[in-house]
C-alpha cells in the first residue's frame, strides 16, 4: 500500500478543487439556465470522492447516483466532457443524452451513475461478480447515500456479496439526510455500518471530511478487496453544503454557520493539514485551487462551443446492434 | 437435421449450445443448480451456473453489472410476475443505460420467464404481462410459440446486445416439435405465417397462436381460409408482415390472452388502423382475456380466457357470416 | 423439547386446546395431500403443506386476541384452522367451489377471512411482510390495542420488502410479531446457500440487529415454547414498545408443493427435496423423528395431562370432522362463470 506523502496529498487537493469549483460553476450555469433539468451539487462532499477514486484504476468499475459529477471527475472524466453533458451538447461524457443524473465513462471504469437512489448497488455487485469470473483482481465500487440503505435491494445485495465473498467495496456517503429527511426518521439505527451488522463483512466509519483518514480506511479495504477479503462496507461521516438540489429552499435543516464549517470543510482541512505536515506550501496549494479554476473555464467554454447533438442519436442509441 | 424435443427442453438445449459457444454466458437463479449432479452445474461450474436467494432486483441488477463488465447473463425468473418485485432494473434500469450513456455501453442480459399459467394458479402466478415490457424502449420480447423458435429465439436472445425479456407460455411446457440440431437462430422482428389463407387474417402470440391454427381448421370446414401470422417477437414486431397479410384478407382478428388494454393486440390494431386502414373491409376485432384478475375455479378461468369458440365468432362476425352481438 | 414449565404453567384446557389444533391442521392437510390420488383433477395449481409446522402455527394463533390480526405465506391453510375459520369453507376453497372461503376465486394460495382478522396472503414470496406492517400501521393509528402476527418463510428474509418492512417497524415502534417459519429449505434451495447468515452457522434471527430490535431463535417443533416466545414478543408489541423478530426452526415433512405441470399431466405430491434432489434420506427420516404432532401427544400422555383414550378419542373427532370437509368440498358447486368479473373493482 502506498505510504500518503506531498504526492497524494497535491493531488486529492487538486481533484477536489476541481470537484468544488466546477459544481459551483455548474450551480451558477444552471442559474442562469444554461444547464438543465435536476442538479445535485456535492460541495462538502468532495473528500470521499477523491480519496476513493484516486485509488483505482481504470479496469475497477465504479458506480454512482444522483449526486455523481464529483465521483466522475475523480475517476478521471475530463471536466470538458462532464461540462458538455451538462449542457446537452454532443461532445459530453454521454452524447448529452444523460446530463447530470447519468453521467457514464466506460473508458475510465465509471460504469454509471442510476437516477434511483440504490438502483446502481446490486449492478455494482455484478461488476464484482464479472471480475471473480474473469480472475482478476480488479474491484467494484459503489458510491450511494445513508438513504438508500433503507432500500430492501441494498440489503439483498450485501447478503449475496457476502455469501459469495465478491470483491466489492460498498462505499456510504453518510450526510445525515435522505434527499429531505434526516436519518432519525427513516431508520433508528444511527451508523450505517451498523445496519450490515448481522453479516460478517468488514465495515469501518470515519470521518469523510477528512480525507487521509478516508484514503487509508478505503486503501486497507482496497488492497483486502483486491486479494480475496471483499466484501467492504466503508460508512464515511460527511456534510452537503447546498440543498438536495439546485434551488431546493432548504427548510427541512439548519445551516451551520461559517466559523464551523471552515473547520470541516474537505478543502481546507487538508490545505492547513498540508502545509502543517509540509507536504506542500501555502502558495502549492493555491496554484493547485488556480490551475483548477482555469480548467473549469475551459471546460465552460468548450461546452458552450460544443453543437447540440443531431435529433436522430435518441433513436439510434436505444438497442445496441446484435 | 432436426430432432423431436419439448418446448421447455429446447430453450435449454439453446442455452446449453450457447454457453457451450460463449464462455461469457452466464446462467442463474432462484432454485437451480442446488446439487452437484445437475446437467448445467456438471458441464459448466459453479462460477457461470449459479443458485441465487430470492432476491429478484438484486438478481437482475447483477446481471446488468455483469453484463456492463462484458458477460451475458441469463437470469432464470420462473414467472413474468416475480419480475414485478424488480421493475426498477427491468423498466429503468437495463434499458436505460444505453441511451443515456450515449451509446458508451450495452446491457446484453436475458430475462427469462414464464407467463399464462392459467391451470389453477389463480390470481398472481397467471398473468400475460407482455404488453408491459414491449412498451419499454431498449427492451426487446421474445413469445416463442413452438419448439423450434424456443431454442431459436432464446439463441438470438443470448446473441442479441441488448437486455431481452424472453416469455415462454407455461402451457406450452410439454408440447413437443421439431427442432433443428446444432447451431438454430431465429431473428428477431420476423413474424412467421403459420397458415396461409385468403378471406382473414388472425394474429396470436405464444400460447394463442394454437388456438388460432385450431380455429382456422374449424373455418376451413366452412369454406374460409384463414391465415394465421405469429410475430415472435413483440419487440420489435414485423408489422410488415401483418400489414400484407391484412392487405391480401382484409379482415383482422387478434387473439391475445392479456387483459384487453394492456394486450399486444391493442398495439397491433392501431397500428393496423393507422397504416392498414384501407385495406381492411371490416373493423377489427379483438379476442382477449376479460377484464379480470384470473380466477382459481376451473370454469371461471377458462370464462375470462380467449379460446377456439371465440375466435370461430371472432371471424364470423369480421366476416359478416355471424350476427353481430354486443 | 424441553419447556416443562410451560406445561405446569397453562391449564389443561388450554394444552389440549392446542394439541387438539395442531391435529386439525395434520388430518386436514392429510385430505388435501390425498385428495390428489383420491380425486385427481379436484385441485388445481399449485398447493403447498405445512406438515411439520404445527407446533409453531398453533402456538404462534393462540397468543393471539379476538381482535388482533394476522398474514400469512402462501402456505396457509393451518392459520385459519386454528383461528376457527371454517375447515369446510377452506376445503372447499381447495377445491375451487362456489362455497369456498373467497367462493373458489382464490384457491389453495390465496386464503383469507377477515372476520377472523386474517386479512389475505400473497403468492409472491416475502410481499405479505409490507402488508402486514401496513396492517400494523392501521392498529397503531387505531390505537385499540390490537396487534398483527405476520408469518413468512426463510427465503423470504432476502427479499428487500423484508428489511424494507422491519426498518419501518421498528423505525415506527409498530405492533407486529414477525414470525420467521424456518423450515430449512426454499423449495429445493438450502438456507446456507442463499443465505450469509446461515452460510456462516449463524441463526437467522441475527438479521434483527440491523433494525435494532429484539430477535430470537426457537425451536417450532415445540408449541409451548413458541407460545412463550411469541407471546413475549405480543405483549411487547401490544405495550408499544415495538417488533420483535422470532425465528422459529422446524422441519417441512414435506415437499415443497405439488409438482409444477401443465393441465393433462397428473399433479402429485413428490417426495421431500433432501430425498429427491439432495440425496440425503437419513435427514429426511431424523426430521420425521422430530415430528410435532406425536411429539406433543406424547408429552401430553406422559404429563398426565390427557390419556391415551383421551387423546385417541380427540384423534377420531378431528378426523371425522376432516374427512366431512372434503365430503362438503366435493359436493359443493362451482361457482358461476360470472362470479370472475364480479370483485375486479369494489
Amino acid at each position: 500500500m502506498t505510504v500518503f506523502g506531498g504526492e497524494q496529498a497535491t493531488s486529492l487537493l487538486a481533484t477536489m478543487w476541481r470537484i468544488r469549483l466546477f459544481e459551483e460553476r455548474v450551480g451558477q450555469l444552471a442559474r442562469g439556465g444554461e444547464i438543465d433539468g435536476l442538479i445535485h451539487l456535492s460541495t462538502g462532499q468532495e473528500g470521499v470522492a477523491a480519496a476513493v477514486c484516486s485509488q483505482l484504476r481504470d479496469d475497477d468499475h465504479v458506480y454512482s447516483g444522483h449526486r455523481a459529477h464529483g465521483h466522475a471527475i475523480a475517476k478521471g472524466a475530463p471536466l470538458r466532457a462532464v461540462m458538455a453533458e451538462l449542457m446537452g451538447r454532443d461532445s459530453g461524457l454521454c452524447r448529452g443524452l444523460g446530463g447530470s443524473m447519468h453521467l457514464v465513462d466506460a473508458e475510465r471504469g465509471f460504469m454509471g451513475a442510476t437516477g434511483v437512489v440504490g438502483g446502481n448497488v446490486p449492478i455494482a455487485l455484478g461488476s464484482a461478480l464479472a471480475a471473480r469470473l474473469r480472475g482478476v483482481d480488479s474491484v467494484a465500487v459503489v458510491f450511494f447515500g445513508d438513504g438508500a440503505v433503507q432500500a430492501g435491494h441494498f440489503n439483498e445485495t450485501v447478503n449475496l456479496a457476502t455469501l459469495w465473498r465478491l470483491p466489492l467495496v460498498l462505499v456510504c456517503e453518510n450526510n445525515g439526510f435522505a434527499e429531505f429527511t434526516p436519518r432519525s426518521a427513516h431508520t433508528v439505527v444511527e451508523r450505517v455500518s451498523d445496519v450490515v451488522a448481522p453479516y460478517g463483512l468488514g465495515r469501518l466509519t470515519v470521518d469523510g471530511n477528512d480525507v487521509v483518514a478516508t484514503w487509508d480506511a478505503f486503501g486497507g479495504f482496497l488492497q483486502s478487496a483486491r486479494g480475496g477479503g471483499g466484501p467492504f462496507l466503508l460508512e464515511c461521516l460527511t456534510h452537503r453544503v447546498r440543498g438536495h438540489y439546485e434551488g431546493d429552499p432548504g427548510r427541512y435543516r439548519e445551516a451551520m454557520d461559517d466559523g464551523e464549517w471552515r473547520e470541516k470543510d474537505p478543502i481546507l482541512r487538508l490545505e492547513r493539514h498540508g502545509v502543517a505536515e509540509r507536504w506542500f506550501t501555502e502558495d502549492d496549494a493555491r496554484a493547485v485551487a488556480a490551475a483548477a479554476a482555469e480548467d473549469v473555464e475551459e471546460a465552460v467554454r468548450f461546452g458552450r462551443e460544443s453543437a447540440f447533438p443531431p435529433p436522430e442519436i435518441v433513436e439510434a442509441m436505444v438497442y445496441a446492434d446484435a | 437435421m432436426a430432432h423431436e424435443l419439448p418446448y421447455i427442453a429446447a430453450i435449454l438445449e439453446a442455452i446449453q449450445l450457447e454457453m457451450e459457444r460463449d464462455e461469457s454466458v452466464l446462467y442463474f437463479g432462484q432454485n437451480m443448480a442446488t446439487t452437484e449432479n445437475e446437467p448445467f452445474v456438471d458441464a459448466f461450474g459453479r462460477d457461470r451456473v449459479r443458485v441465487t436467494p430470492i432476491s429478484e432486483t438484486a438478481e437482475i441488477g447483477i446481471a446488468v453489472g455483469a453484463a456492463l463488465a462484458g458477460f451475458r447473463p441469463v437470469v432464470e425468473l420462473y414467472m413474468a410476475e416475480f419480475m414485478l418485485v424488480a421493475m426498477d432494473q427491468v423498466v429503468n434500469e437495463a434499458p436505460r443505460f444505453r441511451g443515456m450513456s450515449g451509446g458508451q455501453v450495452k446491457v446484453p442480459i436475458v430475462l427469462k420467464a414464464g407467463y399464462g399459467f392459467t391451470a389453477g394458479w389463480a390470481g398472481q402466478h397467471t398473468g400475460t404481462l407482455n404488453a408491459l415490457f414491449m412498451g419499454v424502449p431498449g427492451l426487446k420480447v421474445a413469445v416463442p410459440s413452438t419448439a423450434a423458435d424456443a431454442k431459436g429465439l432464446m439463441a438470438t436472445a443470448i446473441r442479441d446486445d441488448n437486455p431481452v425479456v424472453y416469455l415462454h407460455h407455461y402451457l406450452l411446457t410439454l408440447e413437443h416439435g421439431e427442432v433443428p440440431d446444432g447451431e438454430h437462430l431465429v431473428p428477431f422482428g420476423e413474424a412467421a405465417v403459420r397458415r396461409e389463407g385468403s378471406d382473414v387474417t388472425i394474429v396470436g402470440t405464444g400460447w394463442t397462436v394454437d388456438r388460432a391454427l385450431g380455429a382456422a381448421e374449424r373455418l376451413a370446414g366452412e369454406g374460409i381460409q384463414a391465415e394465421v401470422v405469429d410475430p415472435r417477437t413483440i419487440a420489435p414486431l414485423d408489422l410488415q408482415t401483418i400489414l400484407e397479410s391484412v392487405d391480401k384478407t382484409g379482415h383482422l382478428v387478434l387473439v391475445d390472452q392479456a387483459t384487453r388494454h394492456a394486450s399486444v393486440s391493442t398495439v397491433i390494431a392501431g397500428e393496423v388502423a393507422e397504416h392498414g386502414f384501407g385495406s381492411l373491409k371490416a373493423p377489427i376485432v379483438q379476442v382477449t382475456g376479460l377484464d379480470a384478475t384470473i380466477p382459481y375455479s376451473e370454469p371461471l378461468e377458462a370464462y375470462v380466457l380467449p379460446d377456439e369458440d371465440k375466435v370461430v365468432a371472432a371471424v364470423q362476425r369480421v366476416l359478416g357470416t355471424a350476427p353481430v352481438t354486443a | 423439547m424441553s419447556s416443562p414449565q410451560g406445561v405446569e404453567k397453562l391449564e389443561r384446557e388450554h394444552l389440549v386446546w392446542i394439541f387438539r389444533q395442531m391435529l386439525r391442521i395434520r388430518e386436514f392437510e392429510e385430505r388435501v395431500k390425498r385428495t390428489f390420488e383420491d380425486h385427481p383433477g379436484v385441485i388445481r395449481g399449485h398447493t403447498h403443506l405445512a406438515d411439520g409446522a404445527e407446533a409453531s402455527i398453533v402456538g404462534s394463533i393462540a397468543t393471539l386476541g379476538p381482535d388482533d390480526q394476522f398474514f400469512t405465506t402462501y402456505r396457509c391453510h393451518g392459520y385459519p384452522i386454528a383461528r376457527g375459520t371454517d375447515p369446510q369453507a377452506i376445503m372447499a376453497e381447495i377445491y375451487g367451489r362456489r362455497d369456498g372461503l373467497c367462493k373458489g376465486l382464490g384457491g389453495s394460495m390465496h386464503l383469507t377471512d377477515v372476520s377472523n382478522g386474517f386479512l389475505g396472503t400473497s403468492g409472491i414470496v416475502g410481499a405479505g411482510i409490507p402488508h402486514a406492517t401496513g396492517a400494523a400501521w392501521a392498529a397503531q393509528i387505531r390505537g385499540k390495542g390490537q396487534v398483527v402476527l405476520c408469518f413468512f418463510g426463510d427465503g423470504a428474509s432476502k427479499q428487500g420488502a423484508f428489511f424494507e418492512s422491519l426498518n419501518i417497524a421498528s423505525l415506527w415502534k409498530l405492533p407486529i410479531v414477525f414470525v420467521m417459519e424456518n423450515n430449512g429449505y426454499n423449495v429445493h434451495t438450502r438456507t446456507e446457500q442463499e443465505d450469509a447468515n446461515r452460510a456462516a452457522g449463524e441463526d437467522l434471527s441475527v438479521k434483527a440487529k440491523a433494525f435494532s430490535m429484539p430477535g430470537v431463535t426457537i425451536d417450532g417443533r415445540d408449541p409451548l415454547e413458541v407460545y412463550e416466545s411469541v407471546r413475549t414478543a405480543v405483549a411487547r408489541a401490544r405495550s408499544g414498545e415495538g417488533p420483535t423478530l422470532v425465528e422459529s426452526q422446524m422441519y417441512r415433512l414435506s415437499a415443497h408443493g405439488n409438482i409444477i405441470a401443465p393441465p393433462g399431466v397428473p399433479l402429485h405430491f413428490p417426495e421431500h427435496e433432501a430425498v429427491e434432489k439432495f440425496g440425503a434420506p437419513e435427514e429426511y427420516e431424523a426430521a420425521k423423528q422430530g415430528d410435532p404432532v406425536p411429539a406433543f401427544r406424547g408429552r401430553l400422555v406422559a404429563d398426565g395431562v390427557c390419556s391415551g383414550e383421551e387423546a385417541d378419542a380427540i384423534a377420531q373427532e378431528v378426523r371425522e370432522e376432516m374427512q366431512a370437509a372434503v365430503g362438503f368440498g366435493l359436493e359443493s358447486p362451482f361457482p358461476e362463470v360470472e362470479t370472475a368479473l364480479e370483485y375486479v373493482y369494489a
